[in-house]
């Protein structure tokens, strides 16, 4: 769900920041920092269980910190900022309705499945409910994929502190790289986890300062859209949900019913539910209950990430002097949409405080780089390397090749990038790439979760048509786009539409093979359903314990949050 | 799953519902799925946070203070924002550092 800046590449001369000397301090001490974190974490991390699920012993709150940390990526707070410039506040769906119910929805529905399922990744609980193919299929996908986007978003990286700062692709390629590499190598998911929590307060501290100053100078709220409306008359760039009654109304070319059932019920869910990147910090958690609080703790976190994401971009339709334009229509001394968040960083910020923002930029990144390759590395060694090449072999040989492929799947990623330097229209595939698995995986699990009557066969064919499915859509649209029609509904439809509708159909596809295959089908005889699947499972009750206790009380007022939200903002 | 686990899962589900949700450890029922005591005594991820706060408090505060004389030409520079942002920064920090500092006991 990230936007590329692939437009900075067209004018690398025009640099929009100029660092101090006391900004490369601020730098070096937080490569200093992540770097002793790691250290320290080393001599704590010596078994599997440390190495790739923290030991299972963090909090609520670190670990709900993490998990949201975890998708806080640089690429998104740039690419969704340019986003709300572009669109306006509509791109704030991807943070509410794009989010809120989906982490409530893991947290109290699914999570308690794959918490006392005791299952180290999706894949695994894939393995345990459905068998391996089933799993295979999801963890090869996961592998490969998150490789090649760690790759995809080294390159961004470098690209962005190019066209920011004037750094060199590979110093910036390879010096966070080896950082990332190295602390993650010596405290495994431990290592990671702290430093994404870090990270989170960094990004905070770094970026919330425009929305301050920017409202200051705006004149408050109300100054705001009072500009935004003088720059630009005749357009809605400060309503959620009034502009989306037709296709057209909008400049998103997206109806409510892409945003509700597309995004809020299938890519949502999917991405945040079945994803091992973000999944894998909640599993890290001491027990059942901060379990299931860590992602309704995160979704009140998430819910005020466009504070610092989407206000920074309706801000630039109001105070800056200039227009940003599409990527497509830039020329020399021109900028980009996705180009607002650091214009608006360098507006505001002098010395210290532009350095501050440059590692809150970093931080992103390399927390997204080191999500990446923990996760590859855990489903590396526990879904593919065990079952398939060593099935029985002593704890600290798993341990010691998932920091092997730690390592590895970074050089790898590393070679990645300079394919997508040579080819930079690959990242536009790669971004779709991931989609197609995401929101069939989603229907598997959801299903096999629910019902004891799918089967492995019927679940491993449901995924494989669901994906095959979302792939032939988007080959479809790319070489017949009179095809946009019929898969997202409207010719009208932007890629953003399409994604939605693409996803939807596909979710859809994998649901419908599934239950059909499932009842043509029956299911082993030693299948185990304990502990796997919702009425075989005795889930503990929360039993007599205060109100402000219960996850299911916090899960409640976050979704009543999110409603005042959509209201207020109508 | 553990052996075991069933054993201690009663056991602490009994001792929760006899202390009636109350008691010194505000433990919930669903807490017991997963009874292991915690292996490690590291320094929570707090003390760190704490301390590259409060450094970067004291660096950004410092360069305000610094800008009061060369003011930088950004926009709203009057606001002086690096010195109580610094300034945030460091209380955050300090506190952190102070809450968790090493040799500190935590109950």
């Amino acid at each position: 769900m990230s936007l590329p800046p692939l437009a900075l590449l067209s004018d690398p001369s025009a640099r929009i920041m100029a660092p101090h000397a006391v900004d490369f301090v601020i730098i070096v001490i937080y490569f200093a920092m992540v770097l002793a974190i790691g250290f320290y974490l080393k001599k704590y991390t010596t078994t599997g269980e440390d190495f790739f699920l923290a030991g299972r012993e963090m909090t609520a709150w670190v670990a709900g910190l993490s998990f949201v940390s975890a998708n806080l990526g640089t690429l998104e707070l740039m690419g969704w900022a340019g986003s709300a410039y572009q669109y306006g506040i509509l791109a704030a769906h991807w943070y509410w309705i794009g989010a809120i119910p989906a982490m409530v929805f893991l947290g109290i529905v699914m999570m308690p499945f794959y918490y006392i399922s005791k299952t180290h990744s999706v894949p695994g609980y894939l393995q345990l409910r459905f068998g391996e193919p089933t799993s295979a299929l999801s963890a090869v996908s996961f592998a490969f994929m998150t490789i090649l986007m760690s790759g995809v978003n080294m390159f961004s990286m470098a690209l962005v502190m190019k066209v920011m700062l004037g750094w060199n692709l590979n110093v910036s390629i390879w010096v966070s790289s080896i950082t990332v590499g190295l602390y993650v190598t010596l405290g495994g998911l431990f290592s990671a986890i702290f430093n994404e929590v870090v990270q989170f307060f960094l990004i905070w501290f770094g970026a919330m300062l425009i929305p301050i100053l920017g409202l200051i100078e705006a004149g408050g709220w109300s100054g705001m859209v009072a500009r935004i409306q003088h720059n630009f008359p005749g357009q809605d760039f400060t309503h959620l949900w009034g502009p989306m009654a037709h296709f057209t109304s909008n400049p998103m070319g997206i109806h409510w019913t892409g945003i509700v059932f597309g995004l809020g019920m299938t890519i949502s869910m999917g991405y945040w539910t079945t994803d091992f990147l973000v999944v894998q910090r909640v599993l890290s958690a001491q027990d059942l209950r901060a379990a299931k609080l860590a992602p309704i703790i995160g979704s009140f976190f998430k819910m005020a990430v466009p504070f610092i994401v989407i206000l920074p971009g309706l801000l630039g339709l109001a105070v800056l002097p200039f227009k940003l334009v599409p990527e497509s229509q830039l020329q020399p001394g021109m900028h980009s949409y996705n180009e607002v968040l650091p214009l608006m960083l360098a507006r505001y910020c002098g010395p210290g405080l532009l350095g501050l923002g440059i590692t809150a930029l970093l931080a992103g990144f390399m927390s997204g780089m080191a999500g990446n390759v923990s996760a590859f590395s855990t489903v590396w060694t526990y879904d593919l390397y065990r079952p398939f090449l060593r099935k029985s072999a002593p704890d600290a040989h798993y341990v010691a090749m998932g920091r092997w492929c730690t390592m590895i799947g970074l050089l790898i990623s590393i070679g990645a990038a300079y394919v997508v330097m040579q080819f930079a229209s690959i990242m536009d595939y790669v971004q779709a790439l991931f989609s197609f698995f995401i929101a069939p995986l989603f229907g598997t699990v959801v299903l096999g979760m629910m019902f004891k009557r799918i089967t492995g066969v019927g679940a491993f064919g449901g995924l494989l048509a669901g994906t095959v499915s979302s792939i032939v859509m988007f080959v479809l649209v790319k070489t017949n786009p009179s095809a946009l029609a019929v898969v997202a509904l409207s010719s009208h439809a932007k890629a953003l539409a399409e994604n939605m509708y693409r996803a939807l159909w596909s979710w859809l596809i994998c649901v419908t093979v599934t239950l059909v295959v499932s009842f043509l089908t029956k299911p082993k005889s030693d299948q185990r359903y304990e502990g796997l699947v919702y009425g075989a499972t005795a889930v503990p009750s929360e039993g007599n314990v205060a109100l402000l206790h219960r996850p299911v009380f916090w899960a409640g007022v976050a979704l009543a949050l999110f409603l005042v939200l959509q209201w207020i903002f109508w | 799953m553990d052996p075991g686990w069933e054993g201690a899962l009663q056991e602490k589900l009994q001792s929760s519902l006899d202390r009636g949700g109350k008691g010194p450890t505000k433990r919930t029922a669903v807490d017991v799925v997963d009874p292991r005591p915690h292996k490690h005594h590291m320094l929570p991820v707090w003390f760190f946070i704490g301390l590259i706060l409060l450094i970067y408090g004291v660096i950004i505060c410092g360069t305000g203070i610094y800008e009061l004389s060369h003011p930088p030409v950004t926009v709203l520079a009057n606001l002086h924002a690096p010195i109580w942002w610094g300034a945030i920064m460091v209380a955050a920090g300090a506190s952190q550092v102070n809450k968790y500092r090493p040799g500190k006991i935590r109950p």
